[in-house]
């Protein structure tokens, strides 16, 4: 018996956090895709994607979700980032395991844990840019898109949906009932579409002419 | 099929003399048909060094003590045929268990106090009575019980596993697997509850981060997956519920 660790031992706070980490992520997984959609009505037209802006906007849908997913994404990020090898005895038996063993499921945990770090920066610098010229606008936003933030956008956009689905995956796979091998090729199929809608989506805001 | 020569590359360390540092030692062989590596390995003892040490017992992927990393890969060695490998093939002991020598690892001691600290036995107050005829169990229940049962400890999941590689108190696959046992076992009268205090933490079942090279890997071909996902499901209910 050790003092220390008999006293600070929790089943149920080491199961929440599991859970938390569980449903942070799965509240993002929606937004994500949420606000892919959403940023998507500018194929559809200048005008849609404000009216969308404008509608959560009037009924603080945008005041609400915000501030919630910012706080998610810290949360999420600390609660999932708990597992990762951040000793350097720790990364070195990972990076040496995962070699020996070339498996693409442990690889792919070391591109979970780079593309959550890659969003993490990228979604700040995303969110900061356009808090700092609140509201929403189709024309503000391609101005954006078409003053350097096209690439960065483009990174987010990747590592953001490679990250979702890789974590949709681990979810399945550790909380399911049904094999892996049923439902892999379908992530496969949905990452790749969800990142060409944004992709396009990109490219229209690319060439969208803005009145200055 | 054309012969052969295959060239081993082994891991050599003896505890004993740690004068000598590790190192991977080459060794060449002809190869016979249906080979397997428990043939290789012998004739290599008798033939070339007889200093080398794995283990081995059954021959027949049922003690589970030849477990070892063929290629990098954890597996059995009398159930790994040569003819499926390619020419070189490089032979390490399991990691996460203490080396006895060369490819030869203790796992059990490894085995045996998770075996305690999980207290994986049927736990009841009802007096056993050896006249009386043994209560009747359902047939399917019966075989599920019996499939996490085929575990043979033989080790390769927690050498697979990058979390028991990192995190020495980690149970790993075959720890769940032998909790799930117990889980659907109507003669442990265990309430879920009681196993969440052992099995409900970040050295049970929610370190697991789900890489499943476990279910890759194990040569029993248990289903891991949804072996571990229902200790993970009944764990997390049990936690919610509380006592």
């Amino acid at each position: 018996m050790y003092l220390q660790k008999t006293l600070a031992k929790s089943p149920r706070w080491e199961a929440g956090t599991e859970l938390v980490e569980l449903f942070t992520g799965l509240f993002l997984l929606g937004f994500l895709q949420f606000h892919l959609f959403a940023v998507s009505s500018i194929i559809l037209g200048q005008e849609t994607f404000n009216r969308d802006s404008q509608f959560l906007d009037e009924y603080y849908i945008s005041y609400i979700g915000i501030p919630l997913v910012i706080l998610a994404i810290l949360v999420h990020g600390l609660a999932a980032m708990r597992k990762a090898p951040w000793r350097v005895e720790e990364m070195r038996i990972f990076l040496q395991h995962s070699r020996r063993l070339q498996h693409l499921d442990t690889w792919a945990w070391l591109a979970q844990i780079l593309t959550g770090l890659g969003v993490l920066v990228l979604s700040a610098i995303h969110i900061w840019s356009t808090l700092s010229t609140w509201p929403i606008e189709a024309a503000k936003s391609a101005l954006r898109v078409q003053s350097g933030h096209f690439s960065l956008l483009l990174a987010l956009l990747v590592l953001a949906e490679i990250h979702a689905m890789l974590g949709l995956y681990r979810i399945l796979v550790k909380w399911s009932w049904v094999h892996r091998q049923k439902f892999t090729k379908y992530l496969v199929y949905a990452t790749l579409g969800l990142v060409a809608l944004g992709f396009v989506a990109l490219v229209v805001f690319y060439f969208t002419s803005v009145k200055v | 099929m054309a012969e052969r020569l295959l060239t081993f590359s082994i891991f050599r360390y003896n505890p004993a003399t740690p004068e000598i540092a590790p190192r991977m030692q080459e060794f060449q062989l002809d190869e016979t048909p249906n080979m397997t590596l428990f043939i290789a390995l012998n004739r290599l003892r008798e033939e070339q060094d007889p200093s080398l040490m794995f283990d081995f017992v059954c021959r027949a992927a049922v003690c589970g003590s030849c477990g070892m990393l063929i290629n990098g890969r954890p597996g059995l060695a009398c159930k790994t045929l040569t003819q499926d490998l390619p020419d070189r093939i490089t032979l390490m002991p399991l990691p996460v268990f203490k080396l006895v020598g060369d490819l030869s690892v203790d796992t059990g001691v490894w085995f045996r106090q998770l075996n305690e600290n999980l207290e994986a036995w049927i736990h009841t107050d009802k007096e056993f009575d050896p006249k009386s005829p043994e209560e009747r169990m359902d047939n399917a229940l019966a075989q599920e019980i019996y499939e996490a049962e085929r575990c043979i400890e033989c080790g390769s999941c927690i050498a697979a596993c990058a979390t028991a590689n990192m995190r020495a108190d980690f149970v790993g696959a075959a720890g769940l697997n032998r909790i799930a046992r117990f889980l659907i076992d109507p003669r442990d009268e265990r309430s879920p509850q009681q196993v969440f205090e052992v099995v409900g933490t970040d050295e049970g079942v929610f370190g697991c981060i789900g890489l499943m090279a476990c279910d890759d890997i194990c040569p029993m071909e248990i289903p891991l997956q949804q072996q571990l996902a229902l200790v993970r499901r009944k764990m997390a209910w049990a936690g919610l519920k509380g006592k």
